[in-house]
C-alpha cells in the first residue's frame, strides 16, 4: 500500500498533533452549538403550542382564600395531587393533604383516579373511600373531583371524546326564522348538489355553440334573488319597538379563562 | 441567490468524519498498512452510515447517536497507531454497540411500567450482580447490564408502586455490589436512586428514610472490611505518568503502552500517549453535551416511567465519568475504571450503547407527542 518517506511522515504527524487538537476543539464547539440550537428550536415549537403535554384543565368551582373559584391549573398527563408545591398539582385548601391523589391519563377511558390511603376524595359525587377495589375511578370532561374543601372540574381538550354525557345536536333556532330559506342546507338536512351543466366535448362538432357552464352573475336586486332571507329584519319596523331591541353594549369586557372552555368545549 | 447556512449538525457530523479519517490515514501513511487504509475507510464509512440510516429509520436522537458514535471511533483510533488488529476488534466491538443502542430504542417503545416489568428487570439484575459475587472467574463482567436493569426495575416500581417499594432492589443490589468490593459501582447505584427518589418521589420523609439505608450500608461495609482501604497506590501514580507522559500534543511517537497494572479496559491511556492531554480532554469534555441532551431528555418526557428512566440513565452514565477520572489522575485515591463508551470490554461498551439507545428512543417518543400534539393544534385551528 501506499506509504510516505519518513521526512514527509514527520512534517505530516507533527501537523497532524495539532491539527487534531483543533478538530477537537471545533468538534466540542460543535456539539454544545447543536445542544443550543436543539432547545432554541423545541422553545420556539412549545412557544406556539402552549397546550403541548396537557391534556386539559382544572377549573377550581369552589376552593379556599389561596385558592380561589375560577383558577385554572394545567394537567399533565400523570402526576400528584396535593398541598405540598413539589406535587404536579398543588391544592393548598384545608383538608388536602400533602399527597393526596395520584392521577394517570389513559387514552380512550379518561383520567384515572388513585387517591392515597386514607385521603378522602369524591369524583361526582361518589366518594373513592366507599367505592370498591375493583372500581378503576375514572374522570371524564365535566367530572368534578372534591378534595377536601376544594371542587375541581375536569376540562379536556378532547373533550368530545371522552365524556359521559350525552351529545345532542343543537335544535335550529324557532324564534329566528329568516336565516334559512327552503333552497339552503339547514342544520340536520342532507346535503344536495345542485345540477352541474357538462363541460362541452371538443371532439363534438359546433361544440363552440353549446351552452357553457359559467356562474350565474350575481343579482344586485335582493328581491329577485331567491338566496337571499325570505323575511329580512325590516329596518322600520326595527325602529317602532325599541324597547325589544337589546341593549347596546360597549366593549366586550375581558372573558375569564373558565368561560373560554365553557365555550369551546360545550356540549 | 441567498447561500444556505449550514446547520450545527452538519458541521458535526463533517467533522468528525474528517478527524476520523485523518487520524486513521495518518499512521497508514508512515507504515504503508492494509488494514489501518481499511479501518480508515470502514470506521468513517460505518460512522456517516450509522448517523444517518439508523437515524432517520428509528427517529433516533441525532445528537446522542453522533455523540456515543464518534466517542466510539476515539477508542478505535486511539489504538490504532500501536496496535491495529485491536483496532480492528475493537471496530467489530462499536459496531455490536451500534447494534446494541438500536435495540435499546427499540426496547423502551416495548416495556410498559407494570409489576412485570419491575419482577423481571429487577430478578435479572439482581441475579446478575449475585453470579458476579458466587461465581468469581466469570468470563465477562455484568456489573453495567445489572445497573441498567435495576434502573428498569426502580422506575417501574416508582410509577406502580410508590418511593419505598422502588428503593428496595436498589438496596439489595448495593449490598451485592459491597459484597464483590465494588465500592465506586455501589456508590454510583445509591446516589443514583436516591437522586431519582428526590426527583420523582420529592418526600422528605422517604429521602431521609433512603439516605440513612444507604449511609448505615456503607458503614457496615467498613466495619466489617468490606471496603478496600482508600490509599494513593503506585497504580495511581502510573496512571498519572501515563496520561501526562506525552505532553499537551502528544509526542509523536507510537508508543507501546507496558503491561503494567493499569486497567487494560481503559483507552484513555493509548489516547492521551498518541494524540496528548488538550485531545484527550476535549474529547472528554464532550461527555457533557451528552449529559445535557439526556438531562433534557429526562426533563421533557411526557410519561413519569421515562423521565425516571431517562434520568436513571443519565445519571448511571455519567456519574462513573468524574468517579474514573479523578481516580486516573489520581486525586482521589479510587479504584481505577474505564471511562464510559471509551473501553475495550464488549459487555460495558454493548451495555452503555444500550443505555443511550435507551435515551435515544425516549427522545423519539417525546418528539412523537410533540408532533402529535402539533397535529392537533393544526386541526384545533
Amino acid at each position: 500500500m501506499f506509504k510516505v518517506s519518513p521526512e514527509i511522515y514527520k512534517v505530516i504527524n507533527t501537523a497532524s498533533r495539532y491539527l487534531f487538537a483543533f478538530f477537537a476543539l471545533m468538534l466540542l464547539l460543535f456539539a454544545l452549538a447543536w445542544l443550543y440550537d436543539e432547545r432554541r428550536k423545541r422553545r420556539e415549537r412549545l412557544r406556539y403550542l402552549p397546550e403541548a403535554g396537557n391534556i386539559g384543565e382544572m377549573v377550581v368551582i369552589s376552593g379556599s382564600d389561596q385558592l380561589p373559584a375560577d383558577t385554572w391549573f394545567p394537567i399533565p398527563r400523570e402526576g400528584i395531587l396535593g398541598s405540598l408545591r413539589s406535587c404536579d398539582l398543588v391544592v393548598p385548601c384545608p383538608g388536602v393533604r400533602a399527597r393526596h391523589l395520584a392521577f394517570s391519563w389513559q387514552d380512550g377511558a379518561g383520567l384515572v383516579i388513585k387517591p392515597f390511603s386514607g385521603c378522602e376524595t369524591i369524583v361526582d359525587g361518589i366518594s373513592l373511600m366507599d367505592a370498591g377495589k375493583s372500581e378503576t375511578p375514572v374522570m371524564v370532561h365535566g367530572s368534578c373531583l372534591q378534595v377536601g374543601s376544594a371542587v375541581l372540574r375536569l376540562q379536556l381538550l378532547s373533550a368530545l371524546e371522552h365524556t359521559n354525557r350525552p351529545f345532542a345536536a343543537p335544535a335550529p333556532s324557532q324564534e329566528y326564522t329568516g336565516a334559512f330559506t327552503a333552497q339552503q342546507p339547514q342544520p340536520g338536512m342532507p346535503f344536495q348538489q345542485e345540477p352541474v351543466l357538462p363541460f362541452p366535448d371538443p371532439q363534438v362538432p359546433g361544440y363552440m355553440d353549446q351552452p357553457y357552464p359559467i356562474d350565474p352573475p350575481l343579482s344586485s336586486d335582493p328581491a329577485g334573488d331567491s338566496s337571499l332571507p325570505e323575511s329580512v329584519p325590516d329596518a322600520a319596523a326595527a325602529s317602532a319597538a325599541p324597547a325589544e331591541q337589546p341593549p347596546v353594549q360597549q366593549a366586550a369586557p375581558r372573558r375569564k379563562r373558565a368561560d373560554r372552555w365553557k365555550e369551546d368545549f360545550s356540549e | 441567490m441567498n447561500r444556505q447556512k449550514s446547520s450545527p449538525r452538519f458541521r458535526f457530523v463533517g467533522a468528525a468524519a474528517l478527524l476520523v479519517l485523518l487520524a486513521l490515514l495518518a499512521p497508514a501513511l508512515r507504515e504503508g498498512d492494509q488494514r489501518l487504509y481499511l479501518l480508515a475507510g470502514g470506521v468513517t464509512g460505518a460512522m456517516l452510515l450509522c448517523m444517518i440510516i439508523p437515524a432517520r429509520l428509528f427517529s433516533l436522537d441525532r445528537l446522542i447517536l453522533s455523540l456515543a458514535l464518534y466517542l466510539g471511533a476515539v477508542g478505535i483510533i486511539s489504538l490504532a497507531p500501536a496496535n491495529p488488529d485491536a483496532a480492528l476488534i475493537q471496530l467489530l466491538r462499536c459496531s455490536v454497540g451500534a447494534v446494541a443502542l438500536m435495540i435499546g430504542a427499540m426496547i423502551i417503545r416495548i416495556i410498559t411500567p407494570s409489576m412485570l416489568t419491575a419482577g423481571i428487570s429487577s430478578f435479572l439484575g439482581l441475579l446478575l450482580l449475585a453470579g458476579s459475587l458466587l461465581v468469581s472467574d466469570l468470563p465477562f463482567p455484568f456489573t453495567e447490564a445489572a445497573l441498567v436493569l435495576l434502573i428498569i426495575s426502580f422506575s417501574s416500581l416508582l410509577v406502580c408502586h410508590g418511593g419505598t417499594a422502588a428503593m428496595i432492589p436498589g438496596v439489595i443490589g448495593t449490598v451485592l455490589l459491597l459484597l464483590q468490593g465494588m465500592t465506586v459501582e455501589a456508590f454510583v447505584l445509591a446516589l443514583t436512586v436516591l437522586l431519582l427518589l428526590w426527583s420523582a418521589d420529592g418526600r422528605l420523609g422517604i429521602m431521609l428514610a433512603a439516605f440513612v439505608v444507604f449511609a448505615g450500608l456503607f458503614w457496615g461495609a467498613a466495619q466489617l472490611g468490606y471496603l478496600p482501604a482508600f490509599t494513593l497506590t503506585e497504580e495511581h501514580s502510573l496512571s498519572l505518568s501515563t496520561l501526562v507522559s506525552a505532553g499537551l500534543f502528544g509526542s509523536g511517537e507510537t508508543v507501546l503502552l507496558p503491561e503494567t497494572a493499569l486497567p487494560a479496559s481503559s483507552l484513555i491511556y493509548p489516547l492521551s500517549e498518541n494524540y496528548g492531554l488538550i485531545f484527550t480532554g476535549l474529547t472528554l469534555l464532550l461527555y457533557l453535551p451528552l449529559m445535557l441532551r439526556g438531562a433534557s431528555v429526562a426533563g421533557t418526557a411526557r410519561s413519569r416511567f421515562h423521565a425516571v428512566m431517562a434520568l436513571g440513565c443519565v445519571l448511571i452514565f455519567s456519574l462513573r465519568i468524574p468517579a474514573a477520572l479523578l481516580a486516573a489522575f489520581s486525586v482521589l485515591p479510587l479504584p481505577l475504571t474505564p471511562l464510559p463508551l471509551l473501553t475495550d470490554s464488549l459487555p460495558d461498551l454493548a451495555v452503555q450503547m444500550l443505555t443511550l439507545g435507551l435515551l435515544c428512543g425516549i427522545s423519539s417518543v417525546n418528539e412523537a407527542n410533540l408532533a402529535e400534539d402539533a397535529h392537533l393544534a393544526m386541526l384545533a385551528k
